[in-house]
């Protein structure tokens, strides 16, 4: 089983090829504003690292977020163009799943936060089995703090500085164990996948739509 | 010679469009995802509506495309993509699916500026005869551009502030009208006459424009009226207005052809499905004893086909992009 994993849910990009339970080839680096440029450059790479093509794939996971909304839609655009152009299905991955996937200390409970800026965050929180007991949400950090005061302990997963009185540890996800996680879902067909961006555009909540 | 087909994408602003377009000048297909209905709601495109729209499109319009044209990827020589100017998030979704396309079936890249594309909608109807003046009018743009060759692009003028689309959306809204105003205002303004003054913009000699005095005056005008209980006559006033806008339009791009001694003009862009301009240009064509083409409709609005006709010039020329290409939202053609 070939797959390639892309999340370009933040100011980072995080992909890696896996191939049978290894990973053959992974990239986890800042690219900031040039994530447009160099995302689909940095991906091919990948390819050639785990001598590859597109063309030997089974499937592809791609992060449909939360996050960025312009970087969430450079990786699921090109993931959504390679599996189209192969015929191959997408498996969605929440961004939020993959950072709690990637907690290091995972007996305890997970909290992935991501900086939504004016007090807010997108955050979740999951056991250590995985199971959701807060699901992904947006939300104020605050009240998202009252909701989770009862679990403990806590480990908070996540790339921002966010004020909080919990563990911190900064993300850096464990892509092999993403990918096995999710390794046994069918996928969806291409055309299907999308962005989940957990929060209406201005203009729409204005417009009360 | 062998035929020489071009899959062109295009995702600038509110349209996600992809078209196969065989040697430059011959449509295949095309396939065009519009938002204008969901935009409506808004009184005007949201940017980040638009991008959320044309993810959700893209694969299904390259699909429905190569479907209509009977045609695979793999038959395609190069894949050509809007890289700007545009809207940036929306131009990301059409340059990313297209720098995957080229890398996954590992055809050329052709990065094609966003106006030249307007331009070459122009190849689509007849073949361009040297030297020429383009005249390019549309939402964001208004400029009158000589050509003496293929992609060779000599700026003469341009709108010093708005654009002359833009300038008809606003002055639409002051009369009342809703999103997209303009089309709207071209079809009122045939029902009406004349009997508003307002002022001739940028008179001089140069090649050009100004629109947003000209807004100002319909806006002062607007509000003159109305303080002295007077009901504005919609017709009248979109008569009078446009009148305006298209006279100017016109005088300049008169101005250049003669000046220049130029006998070719093209017309591209959302405007050149104007009316009013259509009917003046022919006019203007017929008393200086020039050639001259305008798009059909389906080609004056953002579309794939043009991008793609562009995108073989470029071709030919041996202009490729790597994987590096970005998106940029104001660039020079």
């Amino acid at each position: 089983m070939k797959i390639l994993y892309v999340d370009t849910s933040s100011n980072y990009l995080y992909s890696g090829i896996v191939i049978d339970n290894s990973i053959k080839s992974e990239v986890k680096e800042k690219l900031g504003k040039d994530l447009s440029k160099v995302a689909l450059p940095k991906i091919i790479k990948l390819f050639d690292e785990a001598s590859i093509t597109p063309q030997d794939l089974d499937k592809i996971m791609v992060v449909i977020g939360p996050g960025s909304f312009t970087g969430v839609r450079i990786g699921v655009t090109i993931a959504k163009t390679i599996a189209w152009s192969l015929n191959i299905p997408i498996v969605p991955v929440s961004g939020l799943t993959a950072m709690a996937l990637s907690n290091p200390m995972s007996d305890n409970y997970s909290m992935p936060l991501i900086d939504a800026r004016r007090g807010y965050v997108y955050g979740a929180l999951y056991d250590n089995n995985m199971n959701s007991v807060v699901e992904d949400t947006h939300i104020e950090l605050e009240e998202l703090k009252n909701k989770v005061k009862n679990y403990c302990p806590i480990t908070v997963i996540t790339n921002n500085d966010i004020e909080i009185s919990y563990d911190v540890v900064k993300y850096n996800p464990d892509i092999l164990k993403i990918v096995n996680y999710f390794k046994d879902k069918e996928g969806i067909n291409p055309h299907l996948v999308n962005p989940i961006y957990l929060k209406k555009t201005e203009a729409e909540e204005k417009a009360n739509l | 010679m062998k035929d020489t087909y071009i899959l062109g994408i295009e995702s600038s602003c509110d349209e996600t469009s992809c078209s196969i377009v065989k040697n430059g000048r011959e449509e295949i297909t095309t396939s065009t995802s519009t938002q204008i209905s969901i935009h409506e709601n808004f009184g005007g495109v949201v940017p980040e509506i638009a991008s959320r729209e044309h993810v959700k499109n893209i694969t299904f319009v390259i699909e429905d495309c190569l479907k209509k044209a009977n045609m695979k990827i793999e038959e395609v020589d190069a894949i050509a993509v809007t890289y700007g100017p545009g809207l940036i998030g929306s131009l990301l979704v059409g340059l990313e699916a297209a720098k995957t396309l080229s890398f996954v079936y590992n055809k050329p890249l052709i990065p094609v500026h966003h106006i030249a594309g307007h331009i070459y909608a122009n190849s689509l109807v007849e073949e361009f005869k040297f030297p020429l003046i383009a005249l390019v009018v549309s939402g964001g743009h208004t400029e009158l551009i000589k050509m003496n060759d293929h992609l060779s692009f000599e700026k003469l003028g341009g709108t010093l502030d708005d654009a002359i689309g833009e300038c008809y959306d606003k002055v639409a809204r002051v009369i009342g009208l809703s999103y997209p105003g303009g089309p709207k205002l071209d079809k009122l303004a045939h029902t009406g006459e004349a009997t508003y003054q307002l002022p001739m913009p940028l008179n001089d000699d140069s090649y050009n424009f100004s629109f947003s005095g000209l807004k100002s005056a319909v806006i002062n005008l607007a509000h003159k009226e109305k303080q002295n209980n007077r009901e504005i006559n919609q017709q009248d006033l979109a008569c009078s207005f446009q009148n305006v806008a298209i006279g100017s339009i016109i005088n300049k791009t008169k101005k250049a052809l003669k000046n220049e001694n130029i006998n070719n003009l093209i017309v591209a862009g959302g405007v050149a499905a104007n009316g009013k301009l259509r009917e003046e240009v022919a006019k203007l064509a017929e008393e200086m004893n020039i050639n001259y083409s305008i798009p059909p409709l389906s080609f004056c609005t953002d579309n794939a086909a043009m991008i793609a006709a562009a995108g073989y010039y470029l071709y030919k020329k041996g202009i490729r992009a790597d994987f590096n290409l970005n998106a940029q939202s104001s660039v020079n053609l």
